[in-house]
């Protein structure tokens, strides 16, 4: 009686034992894989952090270059004068306005296809010219006309600009065409105040809106998909 | 207080705008001798491109370019920029901002010598007058805040 | 050619006393923001036709220019107050 009381009490201290080194093992596996994790976290967040500050010194130099570069073309067409007095002001006073405001000139732009953005541009000038003698031309008549026949109306529409640049540029356009004025852009959608009908159709066609987002390469994916959307060519073709 | 303005138009233009309006600024400053301007319109166009960044992008933002402190600071130097130079004129024994008299120290001819003073007084007149206007322009929009804010600024 | 521009320059200041009108008599405060900011691009156009007469065109750039800033600043600054005082 007294054996087998004494095999199982040995027996339950073995197996109390046992669980013990088990809970043991566990905790310090668990202690080794944690400070495993922890150091290889820490490790990649100081990597990340010293790549992202390199980045982000190496993007602040060249946003810094840059605007200075662009405020001393400035400066020269306003100065006028060459000589090495007013050369060294320049320089000076550019580059400090450059430190100062380095952040503002080129926020959420993506580096490398300025020249083609800058190129377009430049070729979208003339269009919207000759877009604003016609709308003038149009408004005139409209105004000067006895009866007067306007139809004022307020255009919404969605657009499918992304940055702001983009969307500033089609609304100064818009501002800038006599007989339509961009009144507000809330998350992406245009509240156009058009002069008449006419005014708003030509809106509604959404042929500026097509070249300012070729100006600043927003075009290319966003034509495929206009493309391949069946359905609207269909559409179209019926009506 | 003013927040940051949630119109996508005026903030970008304001962006664009506001280096060109600093380096204009600057530009009628030190070409005040030769053309429209000087210190006193230099230094209100510069204010005005902080109130116009201030009014776009939030005073949170512009405080980071220039504080209350800082704007105490700047026109304080600018006034002991305009005063220093005309002092300095009278130590070396001609007028107030005799300018002439310094073409002793600068080792320049009178004629170069009084156009460097003027561009060194226009300087600090354009500094005072900005630090000045920003602060006027603190003033007024920080207003309408509880006194313990206007205290947490300070 | 002198003349030309003088008449234009007229024409101008015609327009600008159109504009002041709205700008008095305006029924709303909005009204009266957009008058006295065409009032202001009309002033720019004349200065240019000043300086084009006188044959000082450099300097008169100079203080159109200034000129074009502050009403754009301006014009800003009132919209910001209107719409936080919440009169609009």
């Amino acid at each position: 009686m007294e054996v087998t009381l004494l095999l199982e009490s040995t027996d339950n201290a073995f197996r109390v034992m046992e669980r013990a080194r088990e809970h043991a093992v566990g905790l310090l596996d668990t202690a080794v894989q944690f400070t495993a994790e922890q150091t290889r976290f820490r490790q990649e967040k100081r990597g990340q952090l010293l790549f992202t500050g390199t980045q982000k010194r190496k993007t602040q130099f060249q946003n810094i270059v840059g605007t200075t570069i662009i405020l001393l073309a400035f400066w020269m067409l306003l100065s006028g004068k060459f000589d090495a007095f007013h050369l060294t002001l320049g320089v000076i006073c550019c580059a400090l306005t450059a430190y100062l405001f380095h952040d503002l000139l080129f926020a959420n732009v993506r580096v490398g296809d300025m020249r083609v953005i800058a190129a377009r541009f430049i070729a979208y000038i003339p269009w919207l010219i000759e877009q604003i003698i016609l709308a003038n031309i149009h408004v005139a008549s409209l105004v000067l006309r006895r009866k007067m026949p306007i139809d004022p109306q307020i255009v919404k529409f969605k657009t499918k600009l992304e940055t702001d640049i983009s969307c500033v540029t089609l609304a100064n356009s818009i501002t800038l065409t006599p007989g339509t004025i961009t009144m507000d852009i809330k998350d992406g959608v245009f509240y156009v105040h058009a002069l008449s009908q006419k005014v708003a159709n030509e809106l509604n066609a959404g042929d500026m809106e097509d070249r300012v987002a070729h100006i600043f390469m927003e075009a290319d994916h966003l034509y495929v998909e206009d493309v391949l959307d069946a359905a609207r060519i269909y559409q179209t073709l019926r009506t | 207080m003013i927040q940051e303005s949630d119109d996508v138009i005026v903030k970008a233009v304001a962006r664009l705008l506001v280096p060109f309006i600093v380096v204009y600024a600057l530009y009628v400053v030190m070409h005040g001798h030769y053309s429209p301007g000087g210190g006193f319109q230099g230094g209100v166009i510069l204010a005005a491109s902080f109130v116009l960044l201030g009014v776009s992008h939030g005073l949170e933002k512009t405080r980071r370019r220039m504080s209350e402190k800082a704007a105490r600071v700047v026109s304080s130097i600018g006034v002991l920029l305009y005063g220093g130079i005309g002092a300095l004129c009278l130590i070396l024994g001609g007028n107030y901002l005799d300018y002439a008299k310094l073409g002793k120290i600068l080792r320049v001819t009178p004629a170069e010598a009084r156009s460097l003073g003027i561009l060194g007084v226009e300087i600090g007149v354009a500094l005072a007058v900005m630090a000045v206007m920003c602060t006027v322009f603190f003033a007024i929009f920080t207003a309408e805040e509880s006194p313990e804010d206007y205290r947490s600024v300070e | 050619m002198t003349q030309f521009f003088v008449i234009i320059g007229v024409g101008m200041c015609v327009l600008v006393l159109l504009c002041l009108y709205r700008a008095t008599f305006g029924p709303t405060i909005l009204n009266r923001a957009a008058g006295i900011s065409a009032i202001g691009t009309k002033t720019l156009i004349i200065l240019l036709l000043m300086g084009v007469i006188y044959d000082r065109i450099d300097m008169f750039i100079d203080i159109s220019m200034v000129y074009a800033l502050l009403n754009f600043i301006g014009t800003v600054v009132l919209a910001k107050y209107l719409e936080r005082s919440g009169e609009v």
